[in-house]
């Protein structure tokens, strides 16, 4: 409970520094692209907070890869 | 707001410096003696001549567009949207990064200075002052690097001249007994990580640089520099430890560090020298993290790319956390799918680019 307090909190604080310059500015992209990230952040932080385990992107790398890593592996036999 | 921003040669030679001996400073030695045993300073050399040849394709390619990141020179010779989708995975590759050399940091800190503070603390604590550095911008970066390359260089020469009484030169006999093969062979991981992931230097080079003649030069003194300082390290952690500890170490220019012993007097100086890994890591995770939020906002066509920074440091302190679950699993990945991400990002798609520029390049000529 504590940690998603904190993350709220810390979500809190870049809300207030940066959008009232982008509303000031009328950047209206800017302020939706901002808005997806820091939602994404928010909510995997979030999942992370809770002890939910996030999968891992290197994972699905490593199964993209193969192929080549199998190639390189050869080659440096 | 995004083009106004300049730095000179000098300033641009200083972040090549730093990015190349980022994290080859740690990591690189002990993944050289792995495989070429006593000749790894041997491979260190053999891989930045390399990695020279690498760099020289990137400022080929650079040069091509003097006013072009390296995101718009992608979407300029693919098209729209191929070239897009090849920035997608240049500004994920180096936002993966980002969060991989924290969790470099992080973890380096939490086995040798502060055990039980949790990983999560230091690396929002970095993450911070990364944050801080790419909202005040390139040139900010760029002054504190020339500030901190002193410090860098004082340290690095201290460890230098104290550790030489220690190196045992039996500990590099027989030179070259490994053959020229495998010594080649295990500079692919060196060079990799110093050279090939320097494309993302091509973020600032040459479209933020004011002066365009002498910075192709900097370019190229600056990594051989950086190649140089590698050398020197994996030389001594050979001489010094020997191959199978340098070997088995996961830090062993650390452990060079803890080995410094003049006369009983200047002994565990280790914590000093750390600043001089910190200092470095510090500027590599920058122009990492720069390089994607800025090419985010140039991929989104963005006005401004700061509004970014906030939520993708966020991002970033939970990949860290995510990436590796342990440093049997980092080892691993690093010396595979890590190669082959960075030779499929930063080697394959520029030389693929070559090629389509070699074909189009009429077209493209009257274009402009």
């Amino acid at each position: 409970m504590l940690k998603s307090i904190g993350i709220l909190l810390i979500a809190a604080t870049i809300l207030w520094i940066e959008v009232p310059p982008l509303l000031e500015k009328k950047l209206k992209k800017e302020l939706l692209v901002f808005a997806i990230l820091l939602a994404i952040g928010v909510g995997i932080s979030m999942t992370l907070g809770f002890g939910k385990s996030i999968p891992n992107p290197l994972d699905l790398l490593t199964f993209v890869f193969k192929p080549l890593n199998d190639v390189i592996s050869l080659l440096l036999k | 707001m995004m083009q106004d921003v300049k730095i000179n040669s000098y300033q641009f030679l200083i972040l090549v410096i730093f990015f190349t001996v980022g994290t080859s400073i740690l990591t690189v030695p002990s993944a050289l003696a792995a495989d070429a045993k006593q000749d790894a300073w041997i491979a260190a050399i053999i891989g930045t001549g390399i990695g020279l040849l690498v760099i020289w394709l990137f400022i080929t390619i650079a040069l091509w567009f003097p006013h072009l990141t390296y995101i718009q020179i992608n979407e300029k010779v693919f098209g729209k949207w191929v070239g897009k989708t090849f920035s997608v995975l240049f500004v994920l590759m180096s936002f993966l990064y980002t969060s991989q050399l924290l969790y470099y940091r992080g973890s380096y800190l939490n086995i040798h200075a502060l055990p039980s503070t949790p990983m999560v603390v230091l690396n929002i604590l970095m993450v911070g002052i990364v944050v801080m550095g790419v909202r005040l911008g390139l040139e900010t970066i760029a002054r504190s690097a020339e500030i901190l390359i002193v410090v860098f260089f004082v340290l690095l020469l201290i460890l230098v001249v104290f550790i030489s009484p220690e190196i045992k030169f039996e500990n590099i006999q027989p030179v070259f007994e490994m053959g020229t093969k495998k010594i080649v062979q295990s500079s692919l991981f060196y060079f990799i990580t110093s050279s090939v992931n320097a494309v993302i230097l091509l973020m600032i080079f040459p479209s933020f640089i004011n002066k365009m003649k002498q910075v192709k030069k900097s370019f190229l003194i600056g990594n051989l520099i950086g190649g140089i300082v590698i050398i020197i390290i994996t030389f001594l952690s050979v001489a010094v430890l020997g191959p199978e500890n340098t070997a088995r170490q996961s830090y062993p220019s650390y452990e060079l560090a803890k080995r410094i012993n003049v006369g009983d007097f200047v002994q565990r100086i280790e914590g000093l020298m750390a600043a001089l890994w910190i200092i470095a890591l510090y500027f590599k995770t920058v122009l990492y993290f720069y390089a994607s939020v800025l090419g985010m906002a140039q991929i989104l066509n963005l006005k401004d790319y700061r509004p970014l920074t906030f939520p993708l440091g966020m991002i970033a302190v939970v990949l860290s956390l995510v990436v590796y679950p342990n440093v049997i699993y980092q080892q691993n990945w690093d010396s595979t799918t890590g190669n082959s991400l960075s030779l499929s990002i930063g080697l394959f798609s520029p030389l693929l680019l070559v090629v389509v520029y070699a074909i189009r390049k009429k077209q493209l000529k009257k274009e402009t």
